[in-house]
């Protein structure tokens, strides 16, 4: 397990896993969180459980729905899509962490750029 | 709106846990298996594949629970176990559970009652729109005793009527027993006389028809009789619904009507306390009080209720009135003399809310029934205090499991909360208990309200406004129970709650001043409940030890309602007769008389006489009496004759003197043989009878003078009461009188009978109430108490008993352990009973006014309310000291 991982940020996950469904349409817990660690290449620290909270918080606002299914190894296993507010979501979630984001690049920017 | 999305969804998920828990389950499952499956892919050996998927899943059982609180509502499950928690511990000590019910149970219950008779009486507004409009007028005088003068003449009302500047309508109104024509001779049903505009102001709408309008108000009527508008339940009774009632023709007191509309059924009129059935125009009230005409005599006896104009507040309706009163009285009174006194007296018109209606038992039982509020209210407080402090002394008797809660890692809000939870229990149970009880009590108040009060009805139901009453009670009591306690409980030193074992005593049970603060209070209330209430029974029982100059036992009481037969004059005094006679045969009967007015009904008349000595105009009771009225009341004769049947006025005209008006009138004369003038000739005194209470028990024997109804000069159909004088209790007394009745007065209504001991009581019926009441609760109070100071000298005790060990180990005295456990609640109920003395000394000045007979600081009920304190607390204390001391050493410390 490397040292240097980071937790992942408050309120990130939500729009992980949004973004994952997005691009790999539906998909069960298990894929979800593979998923995620495989496109932060290993470099977050994700208890895989703490997805199954995320996409019941998600479910309960009426952006993710779900249905049972049958998994790769012929199990049944539940299995996650966007809906179409959550696609909606999406849009406004980006544009919020972007904002977030820029903000912070700004503070964290050379001090001599940042004075005038 | 998103939130109301997840509130459902978290609520929805609250009834389908387990299928939810067993699909998260087999989530889990699928995860850790897809996980699994990976892991041997990569070539990790199937032992360590399981331990890495559980790994990386971070936790089967930490993944569970933080699943469901994002899917429930926690808190209300964790409020859910608390109940339950709280139940278990509740069941665990029965006792204390029953108590802290039934105490809060009383106190609740009875405030619960009293506050909805308050709301019915006092409270709540006519059911018509925009209330807070309507304004009742009264009559301010300087001479007045009682309060105001809420009666209106009917010439005033015309007066009033045509003035129309701050009120957008006025009306007088009056309720009266209206005798209906029915298929079987006539029945009594309560109907009101009304103004003109009375509906304008009430904004009411019929349900049929139209409503009574000015030009329905003028004298004569129409061809078809006087229009009425009845009520819905009158309809429904009387007509069976029937739509054509409209038009149809109805007989009240032999007098023609019509039926022009039909009121809704939420309409109650203007007196809450008498619906009426019938509304007629106040014109047509001389033909229903034939052969009485109120108008042209000039009576006050109208109410008057007025809707103020938009944008009019009451304090310039006020100054309107104040302008307008003095031309009013030259308009609307004939008699100058009396005009000239209502000066000097400083007549003044007012008004005032009259979003209530008006209904004149409201200014008899305001002050009563404020002050029973007052009295529950003490005793509810009194079962909060004894509450929060069984509370405390039990939760130092939890203080242990307390502590390790906390040790293990609970929060102090959570215990608090868990406390609290527990009180509120408590409070739910004893607040649902005393919702049971409040029915009973207030049907035992109404009854005393309405003792006397023929006709009257009190609709005390609960409404929204006694739900959210007993709602805050309920929750302001679980707060002042339990939160002191829980605070105080969670709040010690940790560790030395610890280190200290569960039985053994430590320092600080000596240093904790506020159970014993909170446990005097209570003493202190229970001796002002018990002060209060011995104040009240005195007064109660001097009232009914009062001489009433007469007995009252075995009289029976028969309202004979005359006034719309056909006899009268000397016919009619001759059926009275026979009447009589008929009675006197019925076995158990003793004596038979009969009076214009019985005494202690509230009713009186006066008259002013004058002779040589009286020095000026005297002024006297009247009343008409048959012979053998003195007999059949026990009233002494002191010199002379009874009235006679054989005395007619052209006899010449007969009195009767009580001894006091002799006294006034014949100043050390002999007063038999006397005349005096009168404006219908001489009057010759015959007897002298012994003085009597009259119109009530608090007024003292007035001076009285009686006439016999053989000698009536206004021989209209008189209405007279017939006395009985019964031994034992002829149970047959009823039926005879209903049969003799209708057999000798077919027309007339059925006779009302009452017993003068019931007359007696409901004269002062809110005395009575008063006393029973506090009565009750300073029984509860001194049994509250009681438990109080036994339950919490009891835990101490209890927590000291390895320390009491010690002690008589190392050689005390039996009677000294006593002595020191007993010394513990003797200053509790010594500190107490003094600020109890002082407050109630203060505070029973607001009794005066309802004490006859019985001063504030009657010393005697003072020493024993004292006394009977002292007494309680002595019992309750003595059990637990008693107890202390048989505490064997040996065993004590082998509990250590």
């Amino acid at each position: 397990m490397g040292e240097n991982k980071a937790d992942v940020l408050q309120g990130t996950l939500d729009l992980m896993v949004l973004k994952t469904l997005e691009s790999m349409g539906p998909l069960h817990g298990y894929g979800i969180a593979r998923r995620i660690e495989q496109v932060s290449g290993d470099a977050l620290s994700l208890n895989q459980g703490t997805i199954y909270p995320a996409l019941l918080r998600l479910e309960q606002r009426g952006w993710v729905k779900s249905e049972w299914g049958l998994s790769e190894t012929n199990r049944r296993a539940k299995f996650y899509s966007l809906s179409r507010t959550g696609r909606k979501q999406i849009a406004r979630e980006t544009e919020n962490w972007e904002r977030t984001a820029a903000t912070m690049a700004r503070f964290l920017a050379p001090s001599s750029s940042a004075s005038n | 709106m998103e939130w109301i999305r997840v509130l459902l969804s978290r609520v929805a998920s609250l009834f389908r846990r387990r299928r939810l828990d067993a699909e998260l389950d087999e989530e889990l499952h699928a995860h850790i298996e897809l996980a699994i499956a990976e892991n041997l892919r990569n070539g990790i050996s199937p032992d360590q594949a399981r331990t890495a998927a559980l790994r990386a899943l971070g936790g089967v059982t930490q993944t569970r629970e933080t699943y469901r609180v994002q899917r429930g509502l926690p808190w209300l499950e964790q409020i859910a176990r608390d109940v339950r928690f709280g139940l278990r511990q509740l069941a665990k000590s029965p006792g204390f559970t029953l108590t802290a019910i039934l105490t809060l149970m009383i106190g609740l219950g009875a405030n619960t009652a009293v506050f909805s008779l308050i709301n019915a009486l006092l409270l709540r507004p006519l059911p018509v729109p925009h209330a807070e409009e309507l304004a009742v007028l009264h009559i301010d005088r300087s001479d007045d005793q009682d309060g105001p003068s809420y009666d209106f003449s009917a010439p005033v009302v015309r007066a009033l009527e045509k003035r129309q500047d701050v009120f957008q309508n006025i009306a007088g109104f009056t309720w009266d027993d209206f005798q209906i024509r029915g298929s079987s001779g006539n029945v009594e049903v309560i109907g009101a006389e009304v103004s003109g505009q009375f509906f304008s102001v009430m904004e009411a709408r019929p349900l049929l028809g139209r409503l009574l309008t000015p030009q329905d108000d003028q004298p004569g009527g129409t061809a078809g009789g006087f229009p009425v508008v009845i009520s819905e339940s009158f309809w429904r009774t009387w007509f069976n619904r029937t739509p054509d009632v409209l038009g149809r023709r109805i007989t009240i007191d032999n007098a023609p009507f019509t039926i022009v509309g039909v009121m809704p059924k939420g309409f109650i009129g203007a007196d809450s306390m008498r619906p009426a059935q019938i509304y007629a125009p106040l014109a047509a009230g001389p033909v229903i009080d034939a052969p009485y005409d109120n108008i042209t005599a000039g009576v006050w006896w109208l109410s008057v209720i007025a809707r103020r104009r938009q944008g009019v507040s009451l304090e310039q309706a006020n100054a309107a009135l104040r302008a307008t009163a003095g031309s009013l009285l030259d308009e609307a009174v004939p008699d100058a003399e009396w005009i000239k006194d209502a000066r000097e007296h400083h007549f003044q018109l007012a008004a005032e809310s009259g979003s209530t209606g008006y209904t004149y038992l409201r200014a008899r039982f305001r002050k009563p029934i404020i002050a029973v509020f007052w009295l529950c209210t003490a005793m509810l407080l009194l079962a909060c205090l004894n509450l929060a402090s069984l509370l405390m002394a039990r939760s130092a008797a939890r203080e242990r499991e307390l502590a390790t809660r906390l040790a293990m890692g609970a929060t102090r809000r959570r215990l608090v909360q868990q406390l609290l939870v527990e009180s509120m229990i408590i409070a739910t149970l004893g607040t649902a208990a005393g919702l049971l009880l409040a029915p009973f009590v207030n049907h035992a108040l109404v009854a005393y309200v309405l003792a006397n009060s023929h006709g009257a009805t009190l609709d005390v139901d609960l409404d929204l406004r006694v739900l959210v009453f007993v709602a805050l009670a309920g929750i302001i009591s679980t707060v002042a129970v339990g939160l002191i306690p829980a605070l105080r409980a969670t709040s010690g030193n940790l560790n030395e709650q610890i280190k200290s074992g569960s039985l053994t005593a430590s320092s600080r049970e000596h240093r904790s001043t506020l159970p014993r603060i909170l446990l005097g209070l209570e003493v202190a209330l229970a001796l002002m409940l018990v002060f209060g209430a011995g104040l009240l029974a005195t007064s109660l029982t001097r009232l009914y030890r009062v001489g009433l100059g007469f007995d009252p036992r075995g009289v029976v009481n028969i309202d004979l309602d005359m006034y719309k037969q056909s006899l009268a004059g000397e016919a009619l005094v001759h059926w009275y007769q026979t009447y009589g006679d008929a009675l006197r045969h019925l076995p158990g009967v003793g004596s038979v008389s009969f009076a214009q007015i019985t005494p202690l009904g509230g009713e009186f008349i006066t008259h002013s006489f004058r002779t040589p000595l009286s020095g000026g105009d005297r002024t006297v009771h009247i009343n008409l009496i048959a012979p053998d009225y003195f007999q059949t009341m026990r009233i002494p004769i002191l010199g002379g004759r009874d009235f006679r049947w054989s005395d007619t006025l052209a006899s010449g005209r007969k009195i009767i003197l009580n001894q006091s008006a002799a006294r006034e009138l014949f100043p050390g004369q002999n007063p038999l043989g006397q005349q005096i003038r009168s404006s219908r000739g001489p009057l010759e005194v015959i007897a002298v009878a012994g003085d009597t209470h009259y119109e009530s028990l608090r007024e003292n024997s007035p001076p009285a003078v009686y006439y016999s109804i053989t000698q009536n000069p206004n021989m209209k159909q008189s209405s007279y009461t017939a006395v009985v004088r019964t031994e034992g209790s002829p149970a047959s007394l009823a039926d005879f009188v209903r049969a003799l009745t209708t057999r000798m007065a077919p027309d007339i209504p059925a006779p009302i009978m009452t017993k003068m001991s019931s007359v007696l009581d409901a004269s002062i019926s809110s005395e009575r109430m008063m006393a029973m009441l506090a009565v009750f609760f300073a029984v509860c109070a001194l049994l509250v108490t009681a438990i109080g100071l036994y339950g919490t000298l009891a835990y101490a005790t209890a927590r000291r008993t390895s320390e009491i060990g010690i002690r008589i180990a190392l050689g005390a005295q039996r009677v000294q352990v006593v002595a020191m456990v007993f010394r513990e609640n003797a200053w509790i109920a010594a500190g107490g009973s003094l600020l109890g003395l002082v407050i109630a000394l203060l505070a029973s000045r607001a009794l005066a006014s309802f004490l006859y007979g019985t001063s504030v600081r009657d010393p005697w009920v003072l020493v024993a309310s004292v006394a009977a304190l002292t007494f309680i607390a002595s019992a309750a204390s003595l059990i637990p000291a008693i107890r202390a001391a048989r505490i064997e050493p040996i065993t004590a410390l082998r509990l250590e």
